[in-house]
This record gives structure tokens, C-alpha cells and sequence, in this order.
């Protein structure tokens, strides 16, 4: 039964999931359930992850080389699959970041007319 | 793949690990141990999803859709296997022919050299405005030479061989090579004696080509000097017919028209000479030219530079360009044409006898009477035979012909030589050419340069790639018609799968996979038929030929690439038409149950013009075309068969023989040819034997030029001319229409007169009708005298011909040229064709004939055997081949556009069932139903054969050259063949509509 707080939760698109694994894993490398915690803290329980959809997106992006895979252990002594951010995975997150900056600006300039006629 | 395996594996532990670690976390906060697991699993969604989204990212998806595609494809196809069957079949046989015909312009136009680096070859060509002051030139038919007297702009590729020495020398390339026919030789040493095909080249041809040797060693520098040994190297075919494939050839003797050899080594066994269609059983230094020629023949061509017999080719230098290459050579050939001088006289040659002897009356260079020898036969050395050699036109009438490689063609110096150079008024030297004629030499790839045998099966088989062309692109109509067909019956498929979400291109791809799929397994049994088709015409070509055809054919990887790419293209040129119309289905009435295809085929609605009648009329005029090709052809090979050729061409049996192998010289030759007609007369089952300088209808051609009495001084007239012997007439039965035949003394005057010191008598001639009609049109011709000539600087005077009589027109060389006027002397000297009529089969005789020779001498080995009527056969391949291929085809075409229409009506009738069976219903009459299918019918044929016709008119033009005696636009010909088509088409229609007539109204009208 979807609670209330499901039917608020944004949609997040393919590609933004992506990046934000990609920033996340950009303080170190994590684990899976590491990175769905660190994205739902980062943004004050905002972005709620579905955190299935989480493993497809590591796998785009390991497929596309930005970021590798390794064994490690856990903080509580257990095996896991560690994700680390590869160099060209960084450089790849810039250039996304960009992307977004100029999205989202565009957005909110058409979302907030007043701003602009303010300007001018 | 591993990687994906591997990370789909680890995923299910991952997923898990994951869940275990947040269900903890739940744990933490407070929630009991089922709670944390249950509000974990919920926060994680739905694992089957997740898996299946992350295979996802790990597939190829195109790949899979594509596997998935063939699958589905081949259950579809192996649901209707007749349909199946039927496009297969279709396809691979317009596949197949295609591929056909393709390999076999890859064997003769298209493949490269059969050396190393072939771009780097150039031949060597020369060109000038006029044709420059030569004494003799000899063609190996390795480029097209156009020499004709008086014609502007002659060039060839013969070259001397002092010029081929100094080019040589300078280095321009970084290997030179000259090489030439050498001429039939005689084998004697191994066996019996037997006449093989020979090529004289320099020491660095094999060095040039990039060859190595299969055996023993290949020529160097050193083999091709005058104090070197002579030796020889074989051809791999050679040596293992011939020696067994023994390696214990190599140190062997062998004699060549009685010189010792030895034989050094075997070539590799992909090489049988650089020109195409060239086939040499051996090869010899030019050092041992001199040893193997025939002294007449020969005069020192070695340091002649005004005798032209040699092709170059050299190997561009590495960084060379070839312009530079080309300037050097023209400049040194330039050189040679400026300042050498041409001697009037030659050692060893007698008064004024350039190359090819004729024991008839021969004058000098710069005099009145010239010889031409075009085709296969000089007259020193008879014909070698090698098959149609494209002697087809008039020798004065078009550039000289090229053999197929494997003929000397010899003729005396061109009659635009007297014009060219400063005058001889003081007999002292004259240059071979002058400044304003502007020799010059091009370099040419050796690729494109050497035609050899191309240029006379590049016409067929352009001709022959059009009709399979042609035939694929009915079996396209034909089967883009059947799947029309099947798209209607599978429309509701094609509505449900989009009503079920299916992305219209996705559909499109789907459907054309299927296609593709078709034609691909057509393909792939298209190459069988190709296989077999292309070795069934070359088999067909040899059987033709007197040498083995020097093609190579064979599957290779450029013909397998063509059927991969043809098989690929046809199918998506068949399915797109289908395809489009399936996936363009219009969702809601296709799904309601009981509803007819809204998308028909024939009448949609009333609208004739629909896809399916569209594509019927297509392959009907297709048809057409093609046939009335065929029947052009096919009535040319009639009519060429049934030219009256002005003698009896059956029971003939023909050889030659050339006593001059085995050292006969001179008189001795005469006495021996009398000698051995005269026993050759007495055998059982021979009713009479004659000779004769060439056979009749062999592509041997002479020509003779003269002074007539009455035409201005410096004017020369020519005839055609022939040497024979006693009884030629009787034997070939030509009958005399005036005079008297050649008698004893008449051959002996001729002999005089042919040879040092003539005598004042002219020589007597016998001419036929066309001589007459020109020369002498109200004149009586017995007893005139003509050709006469005082003789010139350094000339003897010659005392001309006299007819003696006069005989029936003949052919002589070719059935397409036309009866020249032409004249016939007694023969002397020389090689020979012997004639001989026979009592019955004339292969029958030959053992016996075979005995008498060896009885005069068991060394002489006959050659070119063969009877008339097989020659003509000979000289009339290219059209038996073109019009049995051709006709074929055309039936093809025909069967698949009457199956074509047979499959529209028939779909079109049941398609139509209800109708028709509420029309009988109705009281209408069977008939009225026949007539109506057979009026769709006979609409579509007719309508297909107006459109065929037009284009036919349009397009056989391109035909006119191989014609004869049919106008491309022969209406008895279009006429035929439309009816045909009719009466075919007829028969077609008449299947489906009998269904139609006996359409049981009652079930019709149940039927859903």
C-alpha cells in the first residue's frame, strides 16, 4: 500500500541516479548499501532511493568504465563489493555536473520570470 | 560475455548482502528482527526487476532482438515450407546465374596478374601520327594494335629489340623484360613428335614478373646471351601432361623444331603467361630466337631496329613516378625513331623480301606490291589455331585484330610507309620517323594495357550479365508478389503484436530479417548453381578452343563477397515493399473477426492499379525483354549457320603440316606437299585431297596489294589472296564459271617467280566473281594482265598476274565478312593446310592419313586437326554460347513472370471465394466467373508485354554488334515472342480461374 511519503517521492531520472552514485563515490569507495544511505543523508531525506534501482546504475557505469569494482571488507568485518571511482569516472563527473548546472539553471530561469524582469 | 556472466552471477549475492545490511540497520532503529527484514525488502523493490534491468545493461540488445528475429523467422518459414521452397528455389537460381556469370568476368576482365605486385607493371606503347617507316612488325596479340595502311594515329606494342636493349640498359625501371609469340614449335625428343605453343622472352622475365619456380631454376641474365646455352624453362600444365610432373625434367634435352635444349626448370604452376588467354607450354631465351626460326623468316631481327617484335613491360622503380618513367622511355624511343637509319637492304634477305613469304610474287619496302597477313596465319608458318581469333572484321576496315595470345600475326610494313620520311629519291638512308609525326611512347598498367584475349568475350558477357540481371529482378517481383500474398493472410498477426505495444520499426526489422533470411538460403544454393553453371560454360568454351582456355576460374573470395552482397541486397529489395504494407495495418478492422484483408492485391475496391497488378506487368515486360534478346541472338546463330559459304564445308577433313621444322627448304618443300597430296589421293576413303596456304573459314586472312593498269602510278589496289594447290577447286568443290584450272607449269612459273630471279612471265592467278564485278566489270578477265611494276630503288621489276580464270564467289576467312574480290595462285614453299574430301566421316580416316605421312617421314607431326564443319562450329562459338545461354534465360524469365501471374490469380481467387460464390449464387454463369479471372489475366500479360516491347526497342541497340542479318528492332522477332508470352500466359491464367468456375457457392458462403 503506498504511504504518503512514497507518493510524494520524486522520480529520479536514469541519468541523475548516475551522477549522484558517481558524486558519492567520489569521497571514497563504498559499498552498495553505503551509497543508497549516503545519497538518502546527503540530501536531508529528500531523495528517497528505491535502492534496487541502485544496481542497474552501477552497472551502466561500470560497463562504461566510470567507476571499478574491487572485494573488500565492511565496516562489521564482512565481505562486499566495493565501487570506486575510476579516473576517467571523474572526469566524467565534471563534465556531468556542468551538464546539470546549465539544466537546471535554464529550468528555474524559465520557473522564476520575476527573478529575470528583476534583473533587468 | 565472461564479464557479463560473471556480474550477473555476483548480483544475487550482491542484492542479497545488500538487503542483510539494511534489515541490520532496521534492526538497529528499533524494529523487530521480521519487521526490519520486511521493511527492508520493500525499501529495496522489486528484485526480479532489478535483475532484469541490470541484465539489460549487460546485453547486446540489438543482437539478441536479432537472434530473436531469425528465430521467429525460420519458424514462420518452415510453417508454409512450400512457400519456402518456392522462394528458395527462386532466388537461388537468379542468384546462382548471377554469380555465374560473374565469376567469369572476374576470370577474364577482372582478375590481376598472375604475378607479384602487378600495379607495378607497365606495358610499353607507341603511338605516332603516321605509321612510321618499318620493315617488318609481329604482333603477339597482347594489345590492341591498329596498323592499318593509311590510317591516322597508328599504335601497337611491338618494339625492337635494340631499342628493348637500351631501355634495358638505362635503367629506367627497375626490371625490363621483352617478350614475343615464338611461333609453333616442334617437339621432338619426348615421344612422338608434337607441336607445341611457344614464348621467347628476355633473361629478366621472369625476374620482372616476380616468379619462382616449381621446379629446377627460371631464366637469368646470362640465359639470353648469344654464347649462353640454350635453354628452356616449362609450363606447369606442360610438365605434368607432358613429363609426368618427374622432377628428373631438369637437366632433360629436348629439341625444338630440331635445335637442342635444356630444359633448366618449371614455372609456378598459377603462371601461363602475363597475357590474358595466353596458355605457353614453354619458354626460351630470345638468344635462342635466331636457332628455332625460320632463316627466311628470321633475318636478323636481333639487330634490326626497324623490325618490331617485341612487347616490353617493366617494374616501375619503388618511388618512381611514371610519368618520369614515361618521358625517359619516350625520349630514348623518340631517339631511335629520329636519328637511327634504315638500311635498304638486309643481310640475308633476297631482293626485296620482307618477313612473310608467300613464294608469290613479294617487291620490296618502298614498292608496289605489299602483303598483309591479318589473323592466324603468316604464311611461313601455318595457322596455329588457337580458337576464334577476332579476325572478324575487314582487315582494311578496322584496327588489326589481336590473336588470343597464342599467334604470331606478321605482316609486311605498313603502305602508309612510303608517305611517311623523306623521299629515298637518292636511295641513301631514311629515318623511321620524323618530328612531325610525333613518335612517342605511353606507359600503360600491365593491368589494362595487356588485352589479350579480353576483348572478345567482353561483349557476351556484358551481354549475359544484363539478362541475369535482368532474371533477378523477376525473381525480386516474383517474390516481393508472394509475400504480398502472405502479409494479407498474416495481418492479423501483424495487428495484434501492435495493439500488444510493439514499436512499428521493431516490426519492420522483424520482417525484414525474414526476408534477408530467404534470400541468403537462396544464396547459399545459388553458389552450388553458380558453381556448376560457370564450370559447365567454360567446359563448353575449351571444348571450342585448340588450347585449353588460360582463365582460371574457380569459388573464390571476391565472388562469394558479390553472392553475399547480391543475396543481401535482393532480400531487402523484395521485403520492403511487403513489409511496409504489413506493418502500415490499420489496427481496428484487422482485429474484428470475419472481416476479408482490407489490403488486396488485385482489385482493391475497383482500383486496377494496385502493388500486386503492378508487379505482375513488372516481370512480364522484364520477360520480354530478355527474350526477345534471346530471339535476336538465336535467329543471328541461324542465320550465320545457314550462309551460303560458296563451297561444300561437309566431310572435309583439314590439318596442316610444316616440312620447313624438320629442315625441308625450298623446292624441296614443293615437291614434298605434291608428293604428299598425290599419295594422300590414292588412300581408300579419301575422294581428293588438296593443300592450301591457310584453311577456308579458319580466321587466316591475306591480303595483297598491287598496281592496276589504268590507275594512277602511285595508287594500289589490293585483293585478297591465297595460295593453293593442285586440285583446291575440285576438293572444295567450287565450281568454275570461266578459264582453266592450274597446271604443273603454272606451279613451277609461280615458284620462279616467288623466289631470286623472277622470270618475265606474270604468274598466273584465278579470281572469283567479286574480282571481276571490280575490277574488270565489262572486260573480259581471261588473259588480263595486271600488277606489273618496273620495280623502284633497289626493287626488282616484277612481271605482274595474269587470270587464267575464274571461279565462284567463296568465303574466305570468316562467315560475318563479307566476299571480297579476291585471287588465288598456285602455292609454293611455305607451310600448308592440306584439304581432304572423305567418303564418309572424316575422323574415321585419320589413322590412315596419320600412316601415309609417317611414311614420307614419321618426324612430321600434324596439327590443327579438325573437319570443316567443326571449324565452323569454331568460328561461330561465341554466338552458339551467347544464344544457348541467352535462350535459356529467357525461358527463365518467362516461367517465373507466368508464375508470377499464375500466383496473383490464384491469390486473387481466393481471396475473392465469397464473392464468387455469392455470384453463382446468384444465377451467374460458370463462364462469366472464367472470363473474369481470365480477364485480369490476359489484361496484366498484355499490358506487361506493351511495356516489355517498348523497352525492348529501346534497349536492344546495344546488341547491333554481335547481330547478323537481324535489325535490332526486328518485328518478326517482338511479334513472336509477344505471342509466346500470351499464349504462356494463357495457360497460366487458365488454372485459376477453372478454381474459380468450380467454386461451391454453399461452402464459399460459409466461409469465413
Amino acid at each position: 500500500m503506498p504511504t504518503k511519503e512514497q507518493k510524494e517521492r520524486i522520480e529520479l531520472l536514469q541519468g541523475t541516479l548516475d551522477l549522484l552514485i558517481l558524486r558519492t563515490l567520489l569521497a571514497g569507495p563504498a559499498h552498495g548499501h553505503a551509497i543508497a544511505k549516503a545519497i538518502e543523508f546527503n540530501s536531508d531525506e529528500v531523495l528517497q532511493v528505491e535502492q534496487g534501482s541502485l544496481y542497474p546504475g552501477l552497472h551502466r557505469l561500470i560497463k562504461r568504465g566510470w567507476i571499478a569494482v574491487e572485494e573488500g571488507t565492511s565496516e562489521n568485518n564482512r565481505r562486499a563489493k566495493f565501487y570506486r571511482l575510476t579516473a576517467k569516472g571523474r572526469r566524467q563527473l565534471a563534465v556531468e555536473t556542468s551538464k546539470w548546472d546549465k539544466l537546471a539553471g535554464a529550468i528555474a530561469r524559465i520557473l522564476r520570470p520575476a527573478e529575470r524582469e528583476g534583473e533587468s | 560475455m565472461r564479464r557479463r556472466k560473471r556480474m550477473m552471477e555476483e548480483l544475487e549475492q550482491d542484492i542479497r548482502d545488500h538487503i542483510e545490511r539494511e534489515t541490520q540497520d532496521n534492526i538497529e532503529r528499533g524494529l523487530s528482527p521480521e519487521e526490519a527484514r520486511y521493511a527492508a525488502a520493500r525499501k529495496f523493490g522489486n528484485v526480479m526487476r532489478v535483475k532484469e534491468d541490470t541484465r539489460e545493461v549487460w546485453s547486446l540488445v540489438w543482437l539478441e532482438q536479432l537472434l530473436q528475429d531469425i528465430h521467429f523467422g525460420l519458424r514462420m518459414l518452415r510453417r508454409s515450407p512450400g512457400f519456402a521452397a518456392v522462394a528458395i528455389l527462386t532466388l537461388a537460381l537468379g542468384i546462382g546465374a548471377n554469380t555465374a556469370i560473374f565469376s567469369l568476368i572476374d576470370a577474364v576482365m577482372l582478375r590481376s596478374l598472375p604475378v607479384d605486385n602487378p600495379s607495378q607493371l607497365v606495358l610499353l606503347k607507341w603511338g605516332a601520327r603516321n605509321a612510321p617507316n618499318i620493315h617488318g612488325y609481329m604482333t603477339s596479340g597482347d594489345c590492341p594494335t591498329d596498323l592499318r595502311p593509311g590510317a591516322a594515329n597508328p599504335s601497337g606494342c611491338s618494339f625492337s629489340e635494340p631499342l628493348f636493349r637500351e631501355i634495358a640498359q638505362a635503367n629506367v625501371f627497375s626490371a625490363t623484360a621483352a617478350f614475343a609469340n615464338s611461333g609453333r614449335l616442334t617437339v621432338t625428343g619426348n615421344g612422338s613428335a608434337t607441336v607445341i605453343n611457344g614464348q621467347l622472352v628476355s633473361g629478366d622475365f621472369f625476374r620482372t614478373m616476380g616468379l619462382k619456380a616449381a621446379a629446377g631454376r627460371l631464366f637469368d641474365a646470362a640465359d639470353d646471351t648469344t654464347s649462353a646455352a640454350p635453354v628452356a624453362v616449362l609450363n606447369y600444365g606442360y610438365w605434368q601432361s607432358a613429363f609426368g610432373g618427374s622432377r628428373d625434367v631438369v637437366g632433360r634435352t629436348i629439341e625444338l623444331n630440331n635445335v637442342p635444349l635444356t630444359i633448366v626448370g618449371v614455372a609456378e604452376q598459377r603462371f601461363t603467361g602475363i597475357t590474358p588467354g595466353s596458355d605457353y607450354h614453354v619458354w626460351l631465351p630470345l638468344s635462342a630466337a635466331q636457332r628455332i626460326s625460320d632463316p627466311m623468316r628470321w633475318q636478323n631481327r636481333s639487330g634490326d631496329a626497324s623490325n618490331w617484335w617485341l612487347t616490353i613491360i617493366g617494374r616501375l622503380k619503388p618511388g618512381t613516378e611514371l610519368a618520369q618513367a614515361q618521358a625517359a622511355v619516350s625520349g630514348l624511343f623518340r631517339n631511335e625513331m629520329l636519328h637511327g637509319s634504315v638500311p635498304l637492304f638486309h643481310a640475308g634477305e633476297t631482293a626485296g623480301t620482307p618477313g612473310p613469304q608467300m613464294g608469290a610474287p613479294v617487291r620490296g619496302r618502298a614498292g608496289v606490291q605489299r602483303q598483309m597477313v591479318i589473323g592466324g596465319t603468316p604464311p611461313a608458318q601455318p595457322a596455329l589455331g588457337n580458337g576464334p581469333v577476332p579476325a572478324r572484321r575487314e582487315a582494311l576496315g578496322a584496327p588489326m585484330p589481336q590473336s588470343a595470345g597464342n599467334k604470331p600475326v606478321v605482316s609486311a610494313p605498313p603502305q602508309g610507309a612510303v608517305a611517311a620520311g623523306p623521299p629515298a629519291s637518292d636511295g641513301g638512308p631514311r629515318t623511321l620517323s620524323t618530328v612531325t609525326d610525333n613518335p612517342h611512347v605511353t606507359l600503360l598498367p600491365a593491368q589494362t594495357g595487356l588485352t589479350g584475349a579480353r576483348t572478345q568475350y567482353s561483349n557476351p558477357l556484358y551481354v549475359l550479365m544484363l539478362a541475369v540481371g535482368i532474371i533477378l529482378l523477376i525473381a525480386c517481383a516474383n517474390i516481393a508478389g508472394l509475400m504480398l500474398a502472405r502479409a494479407g493472410a498474416r495481418e492479423k498477426e501483424m495487428a495484434v503484436r501492435l495493439a500488444l505495444g510493439a514499436g512499428r520499426a521493431r516490426i519492420v526489422r522483424q520482417l525484414l530479417t525474414e526476408s534477408v533470411m530467404l534470400s541468403v538460403l537462396g544464396g547459399v544454393l545459388g553458389i552450388l548453381f553458380a558453381y556448376w553453371g560457370a564450370h559447365a560454360i567454360i567446359s563448353f568454351v575449351s571444348s571450342n578452343q585448340a588450347a585449353p582456355l588460360g582463365f582460371a576460374t574457380g569459388v573464390d573470395l571476391r565472388m562469394l563477397g558479390f553472392t553475399v552482397t547480391v543475396s543481401l541486397l535482393t532480400g531487402i529489395l523484395f521485403g520492403i515493399a511487403p513489409t511496409l504494407r504489413s506493418a502500415d495495418v490499420v489496427l481496428t478492422p484487422a482485429l474484428k473477426e470475419g472481416q476479408g484483408s482490407s489490403a488486396s492485391l488485385g482489385h482493391s475496391g475497383g482500383k486496377w492499379f494496385s502493388i500486386g497488378n503492378a508487379l505482375v506487368v513488372a516481370q512480364v515486360a522484364l520477360a520480354i525483354v530478355v527474350l526477345v534478346g534471346a530471339g535476336l541472338l538465336v535467329r543471328t546463330l541461324q542465320n550465320l549457320r545457314s550462309i551460303d559459304v560458296g563451297f561444300d564445308s561437309h566431310n572435309i577433313l583439314i590439318f596442316g603440316i610444316d616440312p620447313t621444322v624438320i629442315g625441308y627448304k625450298g623446292p624441296q618443300v614443293d615437291s614434298f606437299y605434291r608428293d604428299l597430296q598425290g599419295r594422300l589421293s590414292e588412300t581408300p576413303g579419301v575422294k581428293s585431297a588438296s593443300y592450301s596456304m591457310v584453311p577456308l573459314l579458319n580466321d587466316g586472312l591475306m591480303i595483297t596489294m598491287f598496281h592496276w593498269p589504268g590507275t594512277p602510278q602511285d595508287q594500289n589496289s589490293e585483293a585478297d589472296v591465297l595460295g593453293v594447290g593442285p586440285n583446291f577447286f575440285e576438293t572444295l568443290h567450287i565450281p568454275f564459271l570461266a578459264g582453266r584450272r592450274f597446271n604443273a607449269s603454272d606451279f613451277k612459273l609461280s615458284a620462279l617467280n616467288g623466289g631470286a630471279t623472277p622470270t618475265s612471265a606474270p604468274t598466273p592467278v584465278i579470281v572469283n566473281q567479286a574480282f571481276v564485278e571490280k575490277y574488270l566489270s565489262k572486260e573480259n578477265p581471261l588473259g588480263k594482265q595486271f600488277g606489273e611494276s618496273a620495280g623502284g630503288a633497289g626493287d626488282p621489276p616484277s612481271p605482274g598476274y595474269e587470270i587464267i580464270g575464274v571461279v565462284r564467289d567463296a568465303k574466305y576467312n570468316s562467315l560475318r565478312r563479307e566476299i571480297h574480290a579476291m585471287m588465288y595462285m598456285p602455292q609454293s614453299a611455305g607451310g600448308a593446310s592440306f584439304e581432304l574430301r572423305t567418303a564418309a566421316d572424316p575422323q574415321a580416316i585419320l589413322p590412315a592419313i596419320r600412316e601415309v605421312v609417317a611414311q614420307v617421314n614419321t618426324n612430321l607431326p600434324l596439327f590443327d586437326v579438325k573437319t570443316e564443319s567443326e571449324q565452323i562450329d569454331r568460328l561461330l562459338f561465341q554466338e552458339r554460347l551467347v544464344a544457348r545461354l541467352s535462350g535459356f534465360f529467357g525461358l527463365l524469365a518467362l516461367v517465373l513472370a507466368c508464375v508470377g501471374l499464375y500466383g496473383l490469380l490464384s491469390y486473387e481467387v481466393s481471396r475473392r471465394t465469397r464473392e464468387i460464390g455469392i455470384r453463382l449464387a446468384l444465377g451467374a454463369q460458370p463462364g462469366s466467373v472464367l472470363k473474369l479471372v481470365l480477364r485480369q489475366g490476359i489484361v496484366l500479360a498484355i499490358v506487361g508485354a506493351g511495356v516489355g516491347i517498348g523497352v525492348a526497342v529501346g534497349v536492344t541497340r546495344y546488341l547491333t554488334s554481335m547481330l547478323y542479318n537481324v535489325h535490332a528492332n526486328d518485328p518478326l522477332t517482338m511479334i513472336a515472342v509477344a505471342v509466346l508470352l500470351t499464349l504462356v500466359a494463357l495457360a497460366a491464367c487458365y488454372i485459376p480461374a477453372r478454381r474459380a468456375m468450380r467454386v461451391d457457392p454453399l461452402v464459399a458462403l460459409r466461409y469465413e
